[in-house]
């Protein structure tokens, strides 16, 4: 039985090459709305399962789980369909999860973690589709300029895609700090290394998207109420983290 | 008083950047005219800070939240303070017209104002956690500042440069900051000082000295964030963003390795080893940085390797254990560069008009190659060489504070000193002026003057930062090595540069015979100088090599 409660947490908090379940099902779902409840829910659900298990986590999953969020950080470098990237980003963030859970942290800043890792990637998930509606497909590299031609877009998706990757002053990044915090010397420079992945592959993106000259879209840019709805949740997410994640540090 | 005004300090500037932001549809424009103010406001506070500083306040941490988000007034904040806020504000001054053109105008504000709080909070940070978030914050906002015109793919990919090294050299910082809260159980600055000094032997993981791993890591994180040999390409690199942000960025941005180092300074105190091989790579870097420098035919490359040039100086005399000279240095440092970035526009357009360059010694002797006119005997012109210097430097440490001397950190700048003054005066002896004697005495006194005052202001420097003697003792003890050695080095380092000077002399003799070819050996070392050491080569490499490799695993795990 607890063999199976591992391997329900290695499907939720996904470990390689069970997080392969996870990138299939948020390839193929296209409701965005559908994606966001997938990310919001998958890890929750893999705390919970992880909550069930009452041994102590052998080190041997530490690593695998190091392994795992490195593999898809990695793979963030070269993706360019940001339905996928969001979708590797969040297995490499949810694979850290099982640091903190192997030490003696309390359930519920396990949640915390979850959630500063998963809510700015509904943001961008969010943002996503508004691309694929906009250009026919959200991939990085294929269309340029979008600070020029729909500047209010892009300042939501810069900012969004730095609080996905840990950058302060949002929840993610206390969580990182946290989880270092938390971890032996080892585990802590192999999740440093993939903060840094996540950072380079993030400007990457960025890069792909909003440099270059403006191109004619057909599409007008984000109305100034959704933008500024954006804006409120994304300073409304960095309060919270810093009160809800900065109190526990 | 002093915390409300401590918390003032940022918050004008992030105060000036929440207004560009929310009202930026309305004012337009006007968007600088409330950086200016917001600046203006900065500066001000920053003065007060000072003069509350130079006046005897004593040092206070204002906590804003629990075990984290506190501001330190402290003398090393506030003069930091005041050079952030001085050149700030005229980066905004100057922009104002400068930017007008340029799209994302206000955006442009909001960064600027935005840097400046950031920079304001890292200098202030009085705890790690609060610390740890501006220094990274700063190389964030460098990338968007850098890239602040979208249209530039080469800026942005320049821009891209300096922020992944500087996100390199957070993680030594992130994990400093975890191995100082798993050994003394506390985020606050002076509770680590404090523990530290009442525990300087503590261990951390693997059994290895927490000061000398945490010193080791800090100063891996200023190597990053101050462009040292190896964490440098970005420096020459960046010169496709705006004007004001270059000036801003060598200026300021650029010294904050030398600031890291001064702000731990208490965990370097406690070290035996790490500032010697800090010396080591400020060393490296000044020499390399120099060589770069002279072989670049790219003006504004050029500066940039002069910027990293000085950098590696700064960090030399942090090795050496010169700690508060080192803030006189990045001082000294960032108001030279910002003018010559901020001025050289104008000086540009004037050159178009008039090339400015009288035909008097200096351009006849370096232009138009003509041989000198008049040159004093050679044999007294080498005692004068060597010996005015090491008696000007020596008189004036001596008459300034007698004990500088006995430290080898003093030392071994008086070398340098040395060295420089001793360049001068050669050089003035192959300008072959018509009346040398009075140009040489000019270029003695001239020697004098800086000499004294650099001594002078350095020591008041060092007064002010670090009015516990024993802490700067204890860091030049730190920087110490053997005797037997130190001696033996700064003979071999004098031998080396006798050598290069009468192999200086001598070609510059064999050249008035007319021109040998280069040799093979100099030909190669030219070539490898002029493609930058191959490194920007070799990093390319290893990143296509990476991006390729990355590829290569998504198509083999395409499922998912």
């Amino acid at each position: 039985m607890q063999e199976f409660g591992y391997l329900a947490a290695g499907l939720f908090l996904p470990l390689f090459p069970l997080s392969i379940v996870f990138n299939a099902i948020l390839g193929r779902v296209g409701h965005p709305l559908m994606r966001s409840a997938l990310l919001v829910a998958w890890p929750m659900a893999g705390l919970l399962v992880l909550s069930a298990l009452d041994d102590d986590l052998p080190s041997w999953l530490v690593a695998w789980a190091l392994a795992t969020a490195a593999l898809y950080a990695f793979r963030m470098l070269a993706m360019r369909d940001i339905t996928r990237w969001t979708g590797f980003l969040a297995s490499s963030a949810w694979a850290l999860l099982w640091l903190p859970a192997s030490t003696d942290v309390e359930t519920s800043q396990l949640w915390l973690h979850a959630a500063a890792f998963s809510i700015p990637l509904v943001v961008v998930t969010l943002l996503s589709r508004n691309l694929e509606q906009r250009f026919g497909a959200a991939y990085i590299g294929l269309y340029g300029g979008l600070a020029l031609s729909t500047p209010r877009f892009a300042g939501v998706l810069v900012i969004s895609v730095l609080a996905a990757t840990a950058t302060p002053l949002f929840p993610s990044f206390l969580s990182m700090l946290g989880v270092a915090v938390a971890a032996d010397p080892a585990p802590a420079i192999a999740l440093v290394l993939v903060w840094f992945i996540w950072s380079w592959a993030g400007a990457r993106l960025l890069q792909g998207l909003i440099v270059g000259a403006a191109e004619p879209s057909p599409q007008s840019d984000l109305r100034p109420a959704t933008t500024w709805g954006y804006a409120a949740g994304l300073t409304g997410l960095a309060v919270a983290g810093l009160i809800l994640m900065g109190s526990q540090l | 008083m002093i915390d409300q005004l401590i918390l003032l300090l940022p918050a004008a500037s992030l105060a000036s950047a929440v207004l560009i932001m929310l009202t930026r549809g309305a004012i337009g424009r006007r968007a600088a005219q409330v950086s200016v103010v917001g600046g203006t406001v900065s500066f001000l506070i920053a003065v007060a800070l000072l003069i509350a500083a130079l006046s005897g306040q004593d040092n206070s941490r204002l906590e804003l939240a629990g075990s984290w988000g506190s501001l330190l007034f402290d003398p090393l904040g506030v003069l930091m303070g005041v050079l952030i806020t001085g050149i700030s504000l005229l980066v905004r001054v100057y922009s104002v017209r400068y930017m007008a053109e340029e799209p994302g105008y206000p955006r442009f504000f909001v960064l600027l104002d935005l840097m400046t709080a950031a920079l304001l909070v890292m200098v202030a940070a009085g705890d790690l956690i609060t610390l740890l978030i501006s220094w990274h914050l700063i190389g964030v906002l460098l990338y968007f500042l850098l890239g602040h015109d979208t249209r530039s793919g080469s800026a942005y990919r320049y821009g891209f440069w300096t922020f992944i090294t500087y996100r390199l050299g957070d993680l030594p910082l992130v994990l400093a900051a975890v191995v100082l809260y798993t050994t003394y159980g506390t985020w606050s600055l002076p509770g680590i000082f404090d523990a530290l000094a009442a525990n300087p032997d503590a261990e951390t993981y693997f059994g290895l000295p927490a000061a000398e791993f945490v010193a080791a890591l800090i100063a891996l994180a200023a190597f990053a964030r101050s462009a040292q040999f190896l964490l440098h390409t970005w420096l020459p690199y960046t010169m496709d963003g705006p004007t004001p942000v270059s000036a801003l960025m060598h200026a300021g941005i650029v010294n904050a390795g030398g600031f890291l180092i001064n702000r731990f300074a208490p965990v370097f105190a406690h070290t035996e080893h790490t500032l010697h091989w800090v010396f080591v790579v400020g060393l490296a870097t000044a020499v390399i940085g120099s060589v770069l420098m002279l072989s670049q035919h790219d003006i504004k490359k050029s500066l940039g390797y002069s910027t990293m040039g000085q950098m590696g100086f700064m960090i030399m005399e942090c090795g050496a254990g010169a700690f508060a000279l080192a803030i006189f240095h990045l001082i000294a440092h960032g108001l030279f560069k910002g003018t010559l970035f901020l001025s050289a526009g104008s000086i540009i357009g004037q050159a178009r008009r008039n090339d400015g360059v009288p035909k008097e010694d200096l351009y006849t002797f370096i232009v138009e190659r003509r041989s000198a006119r008049n040159r004093p005997p050679w044999l007294l012109m080498a005692v004068i060489t060597l010996a005015i210097p090491v008696i000007v430097l020596v008189l004036t440490h001596l008459a300034v504070a007698p004990n500088l001397l006995r430290n080898q950190g003093v030392e071994v700048l008086l070398l340098f000193g040395w060295v420089t003054g001793a360049q001068l005066i050669f050089t003035t002896y192959n300008l072959g002026s018509q009346n040398p004697w009075r140009l040489l005495t000019l270029i003695v006194s001239s020697f004098t003057i800086v000499v004294v005052g650099y001594t002078l202001i350095s020591h008041a420097f060092e007064l002010f930062l670090y009015p516990d003697h024993e802490l700067t003792d204890r860091l030049y003890e730190a920087a110490a090595i053997d005797f037997g050695w130190f001696v033996a080095l700064v003979v071999l380092t004098s031998v080396v540069i006798v050598v290069g000077w009468l192999r200086a002399f001598y070609t510059e003799r064999g050249r008035r015979g007319g021109m040998r070819p280069p040799s093979h050996w100099w030909r190669n070392f030219h070539a490898l100088i002029s493609r930058e050491l191959h490194i920007i080569d070799i990093y390319t490499v290893i990143t296509r090599t990476l991006l390729a490799a990355s590829s290569r695993i998504n198509v083999w795990l395409r499922w998912g």
